[in-house]
């Protein structure tokens, strides 16, 4: 359990203050592909699409060790690395690199940006040709397939006609799915994490909580704030509730408690009493700085229109798909709780698809999959190699 | 539990059969059988760290409890349902076989025999709980919920329109032919539906559309 405390103390490497992080794949950088042509579910089509993207590892000879790794709502295609200026690891630095759970010495790793994200892929912020302005609340809506259908187009751009295996937490994990089903050729395994078919009442109310508050922030002019004078405040407080749904109770106590911020006069109600209180502040902020609010309202409400089966029989969107699933969930997600992954793995199984399902007893909440995490970490490394060795070797295939 | 019983298992599953594998623990056997017979095996397991120890093994493994996880498949999904460590644990063993039947055309169990006669021995001269081999925990600690002998399991069959076509029987001395009842500790025992009255007569839910789609590879 001093491992389990250990790794709640140092959290994610998304928002939180680092300090002499060291990735032993040194300096990362990331590209930027333009991808022409593209067309969105809703029938818009863009004349190009400006992708970022990361790789990591070597590309095997037979061009079939390609993974996609899909990032999750606030991620970037920063996957794995020190970022060249600012220094920082990637979001996914626990889990993908050298003998990590995503093996860069075995794998070639891609990640990319989400379409209608603001860390370099074409989104809200983006300027639009026509117009010379950015699109802000112009920009078509954006969904989970549409993210899908940029990152196949990337996939093509850079050569691949196959992924080895797609993987991603969360948002990710939506894309992962999406992947299986809308490409199911192209996908050899599907490794959805913390993830579900589509959002319950509950996930999208919470969603809609963070919407809310950017579009009611009087900064947000409906989308057509300037750089100097963006609704900061609304998109904080987005980020404060999403962040407390990511933890778990007993991650909060064991973080936080009941600690008191140093030196503060307990009746001044303004400032952060609580250690917690200033936690958030910190992870509002540090947020803000980073993140578009327009791409927060886009990739929200693709999240809550996400719907893996359409409104058709699931058996039938299903029995299309070859890939091979490992799903993982874990018992301390409670906004994306394991009932959601196990009702996902028995509509799999029932369409006779292989599924690996483990339900994962540790204690940090959503963002299991963010933070150190070797019982996670120790799954998804051995169901790699053994997929991607059976896959070589038919003859060794142990399941079904 | 007696090495024979495995034994017995590899002898019965033909090569290449679909194997479901229900409290697979660590998959050290479904790996075996895997590698022996060829056949496509998945493995359903409660404990997360078990199933991360199948997932190493590469095994397809489900991790929930057993209703939970014969709940995943659709019928007849698999030619062999092996219940091989777990039956006495099982809060309603006869709901537990009727679904081991919806998804597998024939099912294998293994149990403990209760009416070896040194369980007899003990009960009648000790005058307590036995404890004995195939028995080894104290009342208090013992996992087990039901207590059964070999009369008893024919009588289980019998209601639930199964019967046995193979069984076979173990003491620590070897293979038991001769009163098993009294002499057997282990026993194992493949399981067929009758033709004339199956377990389906209880089972819910039609066969599903699509249910002889083959399996992926």
């Amino acid at each position: 359990m001093t491992g389990a405390r250990a790794n709640i103390a140092q959290g994610d490497l998304q928002d939180q203050k680092i300090t002499g992080y060291q990735s032993p794949l040194g300096v990362t950088r990331t590209q930027t592909a333009t991808l022409r042509g593209v067309q969105m579910q809703s029938g818009f089509t863009f004349d190009q699409v400006e992708v970022a993207y990361q790789t990591l590892g070597t590309l095997s000879a037979r061009r079939d060790n390609a993974i996609l790794v899909c990032h999750a709502l606030s991620g970037t295609a920063h996957v794995a690395g020190l970022h060249p200026e600012t220094g920082r690891p990637g979001w996914w630095d626990y889990h993908v690199g050298p003998g990590k759970a995503v093996d860069t010495d075995k794998f070639f790793v891609i990640c990319s940006n989400v379409l209608g994200g603001c860390d370099g892929t074409t989104g809200p912020m983006s300027v639009r040709p026509e117009t010379g302005q950015p699109y802000g609340m112009d920009f078509p809506a954006v969904t989970v397939s549409d993210m899908v259908t940029v990152q196949a187009k990337l996939v093509e751009h850079l050569g691949l006609s196959q992924l080895f295996a797609v993987i991603g937490g969360s948002m990710g994990g939506m894309q992962a799915l999406a992947w299986a089903v809308n490409l199911p050729d192209l996908v050899r395994v599907c490794i959805p994490i913390a993830t579900c078919a589509s959002h319950n009442a509950m996930q999208i109310a919470f969603n809609e909580i963070g919407r809310r508050a950017i579009i009611t922030d009087p900064n947000w002019n409906s989308g057509n704030y300037t750089p100097e004078c963006r609704p900061k405040h609304g998109l904080a407080v987005a980020r404060m509730v999403g962040h407390v749904t990511y933890l778990s109770e007993y991650a909060m106590t064991r973080k936080f408690g009941r600690t008191l911020q140093p030196r503060i006069a307990p009746a001044d109600a303004e400032e952060a009493l609580f250690t917690v209180e200033n936690y958030l502040h910190h992870q509002g902020e540090s947020f803000v700085n980073r993140f578009d609010p327009n791409s927060y309202l886009y990739l929200t409400k693709a999240l809550d229109q996400f719907d893996l089966f359409g409104g058709q029989p699931p058996q039938e969107v299903l029995r299309r798909v070859s890939a091979r699933f490992l799903v993982i969930s874990f018992a301390s997600d409670w906004l994306y709780p394991p009932a959601q992954s196990r009702e996902l793995v028995r509509l799999l199984k029932r369409a006779r698809v292989a599924a690996t399902y483990i339900n994962l007893e540790t204690l940090y909440g959503h963002d299991s999959f963010l933070i150190q995490n070797p019982e996670f970490a120790n799954v998804v490394r051995h169901y790699l190699e053994n997929e991607y060795r059976n896959g070589n070797f038919p003859e060794a295939g142990a399941a079904i | 539990m007696h090495p024979g019983i495995y034994e017995s298992v590899l002898d019965w599953i033909p090569n290449g059969a679909r194997v479901l594998d229900l409290g697979t623990g660590d998959g050290a056997f479904l790996e075996r059988l895997v590698k022996a017979r060829r056949v496509m095996a998945e493995g359903v397991e409660r404990k997360p760290e078990l199933v991360a120890r199948c997932i190493q093994r590469g095994l397809v493994a489900h991790q929930g409890n057993i209703a939970e996880g014969l709940d995943q498949y659709g019928d007849q999904t698999f030619d062999y349902v092996l219940l091989l460590g777990t039956f006495q644990e099982l809060i309603s063993p006869m709901e537990i076989v009727r679904e081991a039947f919806r998804v597998g055309r024939r099912v294998i169990v293994a149990y403990s025999n209760f009416a070896h006669y040194r369980v007899r021995l003990q009960i009648l001269f000790g005058g307590h709980t036995p404890v004995t081999k195939s028995l080894p925990e104290l009342w208090y600690r013992t996992t087990n919920l039901h207590f059964l002998s070999i009369l008893d399991f024919r009588e289980f069959c019998r209601q639930m329109g199964v019967s046995a076509i193979r069984q076979a029987c173990f003491s620590s001395r070897g293979e038991v032919g001769f009163l098993p009842n009294l002499f057997a500790e282990e026993v194992v025992t493949l399981l067929e539906t009758d033709k004339r009255q199956g377990p389906e007569a209880g089972a819910s839910g039609g066969r599903e559309p699509g249910g002889t789609a083959g399996l992926n590879p």
